[in-house]
């Protein structure tokens, strides 16, 4: 049973598949021409490679410089395997494909209509080369500490590691926050001079002032003043390119990327030459200066006929999934998983069972405390109550008891049972001076995000304390277990 | 001292935290810089200006290197000063006459078409807000050099001067002035230009309307994706889903491996239970029941806890099986993004831009440190966590050590 009804006259227009195609194809960045879709269906070798670049550049999280582009297609097409298995994608011949781009251009085809089935990936990649005309901040926390650029070459320091210097990390990581609190207040009071001084000018009467890249776009249009060193969008944040803010969807993350990319460009042979030297994402590529006029039109035009084409696509997507089904259709149906897995990247298998160890041990730890507790109560609850008498009223009572029990606790699992936080707003949010503090229905105001950032501060700083309580424990048993072993708490917050 | 291999991992994951750190401040430093050269006095940007023969009544300081133009530059650069002279003449007529709505009177056509621009609209563009507006809609910024530009649309010209550099600044400066101060304040008498601060006639800036078109046009489209996006074809989405579905059911699973995503979900949900378990916890224990009532309900609760803390103990049994008998499929080397513990993740993001308002300095400064803050919490966080696995890491290897030894 198909499920769907099926228009007829959409399906007969004959122009309806290439018209979404070619829709789709112009939603996405650099999108190979509808040519190569149709090639991809009969698994032409030559519409390969194409779809390996396009596969790479929807998973990888940066926006597109020319960093990404001289990636070598064995690479891209190894970070893209990768990526779509730790995205749970089902078929196994993808992991068998040869990396040099010389064949299964059939299956790239149905990976990226996987990709675009499980999500809204053209708005995606959209939003993330997205131009920033206000400034703008975060509400989420999402890939917030999320390192920017490749990992520092790993210094692997032979030798016991020195407490000290560890202290010494620490203390250096404070003060660099520190510097970044102070820096970052006084980015917001000029910030809410800007906003005051031009309020009144925006054509836009519910914005009412300029923002920072307006303005500064009104000061100098040539964009001949520069700033020394690649200028960033007005971003408050300024932890990530504004593409991570909707990556909270499934995708790569930059730091999963980097390393990746560290990994496998170690293998020998894979890269000739340098590859360090023209990745540079924190640098002029990744950030492109906005503020020259000419700049931010042409980019707003690009951006504005991207986004026709998106809605053109969703128009008219139905089309392309009935030809997705007979895509699938001429592929041979594959035999159950396999028992040997396909060469990859090395997996580590502990990977992210130390922290479950972890819960696993808590949740122990409370089983116990509770247990004892619940069974003493329970022993001087059923010697009390054996005094009491036994009525109906009284039975009532402890039946209205155990529903409004079960009630809270019902209340309690589904905190953690939904994975989302409706109240939480995701994606960066324009910021807006009024005096008054008006918004609308689906803007934020800022006292209450500061209400529930103090919540979530309390929440964490609880968490904090917990977790240090127990570091403290297990180095007291370690200090126990092996004699010898001096330990100097770093100074409690 | 803690064993080597114990410690590596900390210090990596410090080396992380305080590169990430870095970057950050840099990025703010820059975002400062930019901020203050803003809110201070906005200097004739010199891009305007060649170097200027001696002219007294110029006050351009910054010379330009010389560029020399090509002979179409110098073509345009002859149309353009045609169209100066013309255009100061005109203006001086309207000073004397003062009769400011003749301004924007000086036809497009007349003009040098710069190839690849867009046609312009009228400069009078009905529904402008405030009073300023027939006068300073031609402006593209109140600067002493662009204003003998401010006649043509804007548009046209960035992609000319941007050619030619010519010293328009040269030829107009008073009478530039003078309609710039008329502008501002028409019943002032002309004065000597001053420089443009933010703070003094910031509310008097204009956007050009090119740009107001593009920026409108963007805001409408997104609005447009937003409300398709919550309206989905029910076609659309059934077809999606039994795609899907048929991926699978092709690949010889009907039940889909877990994924390395997944598993990480999952973790992270059964950690959020453990923490908020946990203090729930805290609370009944430390409670003092004053009645029978009060003391059924802690008792019913604290089952209740224990039965949950069973559940969800036993998930995690299941879910380290699972990943132990059928690994999950190979996820990148390295952690899979670490999404943070405030964070609910995987919520739907809404396309169409969003406002946060705020009313005041202090507010905004608030807010800010406050996310600062969070953002810390839960590093600090990450890094004890870190330094709890690898201490038990280090018991079960001394362990282990002890036993075979």
């Amino acid at each position: 049973m198909r499920g769907r009804r099926v228009d007829p006259a959409a399906g007969a227009r004959a122009g309806a598949l290439p018209e979404a195609i070619a829709a789709l194809s112009r939603s996405l960045p650099s999108g190979p021409s509808p040519e190569i879709f149709r090639r991809a269906k009969f698994d032409r070798p030559d519409a390969t490679s194409a779809l390996w670049q396009l596969l790479f550049r929807v998973l990888s999280p940066l926006p597109a410089g020319s960093a990404l582009a001289s990636i070598a297609l064995e690479v891209q097409a190894r970070l893209v395997k990768s990526a779509l298995c730790s995205q749970g994608y089902p078929r196994l011949a993808l992991a068998q494909l040869p990396e040099d781009g010389s064949q299964g251009s059939r299956e790239l085809l149905l990976a990226l209509s996987w990709l675009l089935a499980r999500g809204p990936v053209p708005e995606q990649m959209v939003a993330q080369t997205r131009v920033p005309l206000g400034d703008e901040m975060t509400v989420c926390q999402c890939e917030a500490l999320a390192s920017l650029g490749p990992p520092a070459p790993h210094m692997e320091t032979e030798g016991p590691v020195d407490v000290r210097h560890v202290q010494w990390l620490m203390g250096k990581l404070r003060f660099r926050w520190r510097q970044l609190v102070s820096s970052q207040q006084e980015q917001c009071a000029l910030l809410s001079k800007i906003h005051l001084y031009t309020r009144g000018c925006h054509s836009d009467q519910s914005l009412g002032h300029l923002s920072v890249t307006e303005a500064e776009m009104l000061r100098d249009p040539e964009g001949g003043q520069q700033v020394s060193g690649a200028g960033a969008a007005q971003n408050l944040d300024l932890a990530y390119p504004k593409g991570l803010h909707f990556s909270c969807t499934p995708g790569m993350g930059p730091r999963t990327f980097w390393n990746d990319l560290w990994l496998v460009c170690q293998q020998p042979g894979l890269l000739p030459g340098d590859w360090a030297a023209p990745l540079d994402p924190g640098g002029a590529s990744a950030c492109s200066l906005l503020f020259p006029l000419r700049v931010l039109l042409r980019t707003l035009e690009h951006e504005n006929r991207r986004l026709e084409a998106v809605l053109a696509w969703r128009r008219a997507e139905l089309v392309f999934w009935q030809w997705m089904d007979t895509v699938l259709g001429t592929c041979a149906p594959e035999a159950p998983a396999a028992a040997s897995q396909p060469t990859f990247l090395p997996w580590v298998p502990e990977c992210g069972d130390g922290e479950l160890e972890l819960v696993v041990r808590e949740l122990r730890t409370l089983e116990e405390e509770l247990r004892e507790a619940a069974e003493r109560r329970r022993v001087a609850w059923e010697a009390k109550a054996r005094g009491c008498g036994r009525g109906p009223e009284w039975s009532a009572a402890r039946r209205a008891c155990r529903e409004t029990v079960e009630k809270e606790l019902g209340a309690l699992q589904r905190c953690w049972e939904q994975d989302r936080s409706p109240a939480q707003a995701h994606g960066p949010h324009r910021l807006v001076r009024r005096e008054d503090g008006a918004a609308g229905d689906r803007d934020l105001r800022a006292a209450e995000l500061i209400r529930t950032l103090r919540s979530q501060e309390a929440c964490l700083e609880a968490m904090l304390r917990q977790l240090q309580g127990q570091c403290r424990q297990e180095l007291a048993r370690l200090a126990g277990a092996l004699p010898g072993l001096i330990w100097i708490p770093p100074p409690g917050r | 001292m803690l064993p080597a291999d114990c410690s590596r991992r900390l210090v990596a994951e410090l080396q992380g935290a305080l590169d990430a750190c870095a970057q950050r401040q840099l990025q703010l430093e820059q975002s400062l810089r930019i901020c203050r050269r803003l809110l201070q006095a906005w200097e004739p940007t010199g891009t305007w200006a060649w170097e200027p023969p001696p002219e007294p009544e110029t006050n351009e300081e910054d010379p330009l290197p010389a560029c020399t133009p090509s002979p179409q530059d110098l073509k345009d650069l002859e149309f353009l000063t045609q169209a100066l002279e013309k255009a100061v003449r005109v203006r001086r007529g309207i000073t004397k006459t003062g009769e400011r709505n003749k301004a924007p009177s000086l036809k497009p056509g007349s003009l040098v078409t710069s190839p690849g621009m867009t046609a312009s609209t009228p400069p009078q563009s009905p529904g402008q807000a405030g009073g300023h507006a027939s006068d300073t809609r031609p402006t593209k910024g109140l600067r002493q050099t662009t204003v003998p530009a401010k006649g043509r649309p804007e548009r046209r010209l960035p992609s000319v001067l941007d050619r030619t550099r010519v010293g328009i600044g040269v030829r107009a400066p008073r009478p530039g002035a003078g309609l710039r101060n008329q502008l501002m304040a028409p019943s002032a008498a002309p004065q000597a230009p001053e420089a443009f601060t933010l703070k003094e006639k910031g509310h008097l800036l204009r956007l050009p309307a090119a740009f107001r078109k593009a920026a409108s046009q963007n805001l409408s489209l997104w609005v447009q994706l937003s409300s398709m996006q919550t309206s989905d074809s029910m076609d659309a989405a059934a077809a999606k889903t039994q795609f899907l579905q048929n991926m699978q059911t092709a690949s010889g699973g009907s039940q889909p491996r877990l994924s390395a995503a997944e598993v990480e979900a999952e973790a992270r949900r059964l950690r959020k239970a453990c923490s908020l378990l946990r203090l729930r916890v805290r609370e009944e224990l430390s409670a003092a029941p004053v009645d029978w009532m009060q003391e059924y309900r802690c008792l019913l609760t604290l089952e209740g806890l224990q039965a949950m803390v069973g559940q969800c103990l036993q998930r995690l049994q299941e879910l380290r099986a699972a990943v132990a008998e059928q690994p999950p499929l190979p996820c990148p080397v390295g952690r899979p993004p670490r999404a943070s513990l405030s964070c609910g993740g995987g919520a739907e993001p809404t396309w169409s831009p969003q406002l946060l308002v705020y009313s005041s300095t202090q507010e905004l400064q608030t807010l800010a440190a406050l996310k600062l803050q969070v953002a810390m919490l839960d590093q600090q966080i990450h890094l004890e966590k870190v330094l709890l696995e690898e201490e038990m890491g280090v018991q079960q290897r001394s362990a282990a050590l002890r036993r075979s030894g």
